[in-house]
């Protein structure tokens, strides 16, 4: 049974590649994101050289590890086109031998392969090469079927462009679908939210992501709730919401597995993603993306590199130290601890007390006894299941997710 | 080393109502004497502290030394106490009187004798100091110094032909201040073979030399490696620096009878060495002590709190130092079950309260919580001897008292005639009984018995907008009087928040109540459960409202792959929770508190 535990690094990677560009910047975004009204082919001739050096560059940092799940997320990199997306996802097939493959005679990757795609007619069209190119998966941000609530958001496309998306990637053959739902928008009702809800089901995607709208402060919706020229959406209706969808979405044979992900089934998880919960290695590559790397004698709880938010800076970097794009930060133990609790809360299955000992030389009880004790005196956590001594949210709790997380970080 | 003959010393000090001009004169006058150098010239050169910079007056009395060749053609040592001009400082003013024969007393050419004016005229005159009637700011448009002139001879009994007309602006008349206090106020009479005695009347503490004394030798000299004695805190040690202050120190040799300086004694422990005590030489010394300063009363009192508990250590030893250079404050260890460990402390009024917070705020780099300010009370029981409070807290259940009396005081306001409606009405609003009222010339002198809770913190900004500067009140504690008072609690689902306890007048008591619960409710964060604030009179519930429980917090969005974000996020949080304060089981911001203590003076 122990192995089942002792496993909390699986020797793979994941690769992330970060395509910035977006048509224009939404007013609640503050992803590392370019504006591009029109992506000319020259600059995504120089990004793409740029990500191809970072790729050569580092990776030796996981050298021997096999490729687990590819992603190319954003911005749009839709906006891409199939050519460079293909170029790309060879690279790193190549870089990483995937499945003992010599990929060098121009195999894509077998693995879950990943690209987010904003609703656009540019790119309903692109969808079959995109699937030539070794994309198996398309996360779709649709985020709203209601063209005044998207209008609201500011996003840059209206529901009948969605649809027809939707449309394309089922016709060119997709057959693991996300969508991006948005919810808690300014002045969005439950009913609302239900009859997105009713047509996002409609369209029988494979997995599902829901979002509270949350306003960053350096965004211009951020400042205009400073401002007080905006309202956030009322914590009591945010959290109707949050049950409206968790039930809905349960109703139709959806699971949640994370907070804010369900999936129909075990196999369409966001294998890219849960890495990222898990604490697996991810290998980020290009402006502003970030890697975790890998535990190892010098760095027993891991490193992040963040690279920088700035596309000049990032280019920067690329010519004069591809090696080390990004400044690495190295994990302290109680940070880590703190981590690996939060993070295994937001998933369903929830912080395994076996696993927690194995890194940690401890269970979690040993570490948090007062948290943990009055956490479970709200009755926000629950205890015990497969094994005496997990920990997972209870309905309560997940409401409160970021309570019950504050208790297991240090205070700064 | 030479002796300055004590006839040629002039001791003296700058007193005024607030903002007269006290400390741009004491410039101009650094300035004729060539004290200060072009380069180190700055307005209100002696307001060194960064408040008293940022809110343009004088907080602490500050000296500085002159030459000054006279008319005579002898060099005279001058030396000038710069004093502040407002009421809740004139401790300051009467420690400086100490160490002077004369004074400078300044009037604004445009607003004539103000109630300052006259108190600090009274303070010289019982100290046995030579006053010069000085009328200042003769270069306004308004200006009408005759009239000011004949004021002062009406009013404070100097004749009018003695007063100087000058501006301390322009820099007119300077020259004939310097003589006039050559040839007006007396050399100092003690002498320079007797036994050496020399009176502290302020101090302070450097972090590098330890205590800092600022002395004025009435008798007998003062050597550098000399061994001395504190004649009452009775302990002895060596004289390691001495210094006269021209007006930057400057290192001597000797201090003798009639002059000011500087006394560095390598003392590093707080606590020996009190304002008011007497330095004498440890061999032959003095057979007595000089008078020292009377204990001071305070008015207003608070409780101070560290926002972070760890500082309360911190918090002790900073009240140390500042008491040091502040006598004037007074303070014992309090307990708050809301804010933990403090002190109470008593201050001689409001804005004394609020500079000596910001004091310790900055100069000893810590988070303060400040308590709503109270007066002292006297409470009779309905058995056993009245007795005084000065903290909410210590009022007994309500069956147990007979009465409460609050202090009041006789206010002397001084108001042109124009405003003497508002100011009327404004008494009246604050429960003041008029005493008397007469008129010199345009001005109109009115005096009113009110409850010292009533002036403790706005009356004064109250009173300057209501007569656009123009009026300015002075009081005197008269006694205790009976008075309809409750203690209002606010309570959070049931528990009192102890910090939030008021001593109000019962038809004030709804209004405050409401007011204490609506703010308390912007600032505390829904919680797991429903809250309750109240606030109560004894177990009557005079307002409520409620805070919701809370449902949810959860940031849907795990940031990609950027956990470290989510994780300072988390940490922000968890920090922001360490810093509240438990009551019963709420949790309650630091700035809630603020907020409901800030209430009163908005
Ligand atoms: N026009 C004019 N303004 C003056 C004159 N003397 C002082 N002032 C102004 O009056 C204000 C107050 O001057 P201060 O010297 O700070 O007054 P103060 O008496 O030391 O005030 P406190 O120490 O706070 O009691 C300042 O704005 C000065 O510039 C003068 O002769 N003419
Ligand atoms: S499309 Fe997505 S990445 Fe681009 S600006 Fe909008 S929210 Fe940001
Ligand atoms: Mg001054």
């Amino acid at each position: 049974m122990a192995e089942d535990f002792d496993v909390f690094d699986d020797g793979a990677v994941g690769v992330y590649l970060h395509l910035p560009f977006c048509e224009r910047i939404c007013p609640y975004c503050d992803f590392a994101v370019v504006a591009a009204p029109e992506l000319g082919a020259g600059r995504e001739a120089r990004y793409v050289s740029n990500l191809l050096t970072e790729l050569k560059a580092r990776r030796s940092d996981f050298e021997g590890r096999a490729l687990a799940s590819l992603y190319f997320g954003g911005g749009t990199p839709s906006l891409f086109t199939p050519q460079s997306i293909r170029e790309l996802a060879l690279a790193v097939g190549a870089a990483f031998a995937e499945r003992g493959d010599d990929a060098a005679g121009g195999r894509v990757p077998e693995i879950e392969t990943t690209l987010e795609v904003n609703p656009s007619t540019i790119e309903w069209a692109r969808l079959p090469d995109f699937r030539a190119a070794g994309i198996n998966r398309l996360s779709i941000g649709v985020q709203s079927f209601n063209d005044t609530l998207l209008k609201r958001l500011g996003r840059a496309h209206r529901a009948p462009i969605a649809r027809e998306t939707l449309c394309a990637a089922r016709a060119a053959g997709f057959d693991n679908l996300s969508i991006d739902l948005i919810f808690a928008a300014p002045g969005e009702s439950q009913g609302d939210l239900a009859r997105d809800l009713d047509e996002l089901l409609e369209w029988e995607p494979e997995h599902i992501s829901t979002y509270e709208l949350t306003f960053e402060p350096e965004t211009p919706f951020g400042r205009a709730l400073a401002a007080g020229k905006m309202n956030s959406c009322d914590e009591d209706l945010a959290a109707d919401m949050t049950l409206q969808i968790e039930g809905r979405l349960k109703a139709s044979g959806f699971g949640r597995y994370e907070i804010s992900n369900y999936s129909r089934g075990e196999e369409t998880r966001s294998q890219h993603n849960q890495r990222y919960w898990q604490r697996q290695a991810v290998l980020g590559l290009g402006m502003g993306a970030h890697s975790a790397e890998a535990r190892s004698a010098g760095l027993p709880h891991g490193a992040r590199r963040a690279n920088p938010r700035r596309l000049g800076e990032w280019e920067e970097r690329i010519r004069t130290d591809p090696a080390r794009t990004g400044d690495e930060e190295r994990l302290s133990v109680a940070g880590s601890r703190g981590e690996a609790v939060f993070l295994a809360l937001r998933q369903a299955e929830g912080l395994s007390a076996l696993r927690f000992e194995a890194e940690f030389g401890g269970s979690p009880r040993v570490f948090f006894e007062a948290e943990i004790e009055a956490m479970i005196r709200r009755g926000w956590l629950i205890e015990g299941g497969r094994v005496a001594g997990d920990l997972r949210l209870s309905d309560l709790g997940r409401l409160l997710a970021d309570d019950v997380a504050a208790e297991f970080v240090a205070a700064v | 080393m030479m002796t300055i003959d004590p006839a040629l010393i002039r001791n003296f000090c700058i007193i005024a109502h607030i903002d007269h001009g006290k400390s741009t004169l004491a410039d101009r006058l650094l300035e004729a004497t060539n004290a200060v150098s072009e380069r180190d010239k700055k307005d209100q050169f002696l307001d060194n502290m960064e408040l008293e910079r940022e809110r343009g007056i004088t907080i602490k009395a500050q000296t500085a030394r002159m030459n000054f060749t006279a008319e005579d053609g002898k060099t005279y040592v001058l030396n000038l106490i710069d004093t502040p001009g407002h009421v809740d400082f004139s401790y300051e003013v009467s420690r400086a009187l100490s160490a002077c024969e004369g004074a400078l007393l300044i009037v604004d050419a445009a607003q004539g004798i103000e109630a300052q004016t006259l108190a600090n005229a009274y303070l010289a005159v019982e100290a046995n100091l030579e006053l010069i009637p000085v009328v200042n700011k003769i270069d306004l448009p308004s200006a009408d110094p005759d009239r000011v002139a004949q004021e002062i001879e009406d009013v404070i009994g100097l004749d009018a032909a003695d007063v100087l007309p000058v501006s301390a602006k322009t820099g007119v008349g300077i020259d004939a201040i310097l003589q006039a206090i050559v040839d007006r106020i007396p050399p100092p009479a003690g002498e320079a073979t007797a036994p050496a005695q020399a009176l502290i009347f302020d101090a302070y503490f450097d972090s590098y030399v330890g205590v800092v004394m600022i002395v004025r030798v009435v008798n007998g000299v003062l050597h550098k490696r000399e061994r001395i004695k504190f004649m009452v805190a009775g302990i002895e040690q060596e004289i390691t620096r001495l210094d006269v202050i021209d007006p930057t120190p400057r290192s001597v040799d000797s201090l003798a009878a009639g002059e000011v300086g500087m006394v560095i004694a390598g003392i590093k422990t707080l606590g020996d060495i009190k304002i008011g005590d007497t330095i004498t030489t440890a061999a032959k010394g003095a057979a007595e002590a000089l008078a020292g300063f009377q204990e001071v009363k305070a008015m207003v009192f608070t409780g101070l709190y560290p926002v972070d508990s760890e500082d309360y250590e911190d918090l002790k030893v900073a009240l140390e130092k500042l008491k040091l250079n502040d006598a004037s404050i007074s303070y014992e260890p309090e307990t708050s079950a809301a804010l933990g460990f403090g002190f109470r402390c008593g201050f001689l009024g409001f804005l004394h309260a609020e500079i000596v917070q910001e004091r310790l705020e900055r100069e000893y780099d810590l988070d303060l919580i400040t308590t709503a300010p109270t007066v002292r009370y006297l409470v009779v029981p309905r058995d056993g001897d009245p007795f005084e409070i000065e903290s909410p807290a210590a009022l007994p259940e309500s069956a147990e008292i007979h009465e409460i009396q609050e202090p009041v005081v006789l206010a002397t306001i001084h108001v042109p005639s124009d405003y003497l409606g508002a100011v009327l009405g404004l008494c009246q609003d604050r429960r003041g009984v008029q005493k008397d009222m007469g008129v010199h010339g345009t001005r109109v002198q009115v005096r009113y018995e009110l409850p010292l809770n009533e002036i403790v913190t706005d009356f004064h900004d109250r009173l300057k907008s209501a007569t656009r500067g123009y009026g300015s009140f002075d009081y005197d504690l008269v006694g205790f009087r009976p008075a309809d008072l409750v203690k209002l609690d606010v309570m959070v689902n049931g528990d009192a928040v102890d910090a939030l306890s008021l001593i109000v007048h019962k038809d004030k008591a709804y209004g405050r109540g409401s007011e204490l619960t609506k703010k308390l409710k912007e600032f505390i964060p829904r919680q797991q459960f429903p809250i309750a604030i109240q606030a109560a009179i004894g177990s009557r519930i005079i307002a409520r409202t409620t805070v919701r429980a809370v449902r949810k917090n959860v940031l849907a969005k795990c940031y990609g792959g950027d956990i470290t974000r989510k994780r300072k996020l988390l940490e922000k949080q968890k920090a922001g929770k360490k810093r509240m304060k438990m009551v019963g089981s709420v949790e309650i911001p630091q700035e809630a508190f603020l907020a409901a203590l800030r209430l009163g003076d908005d």
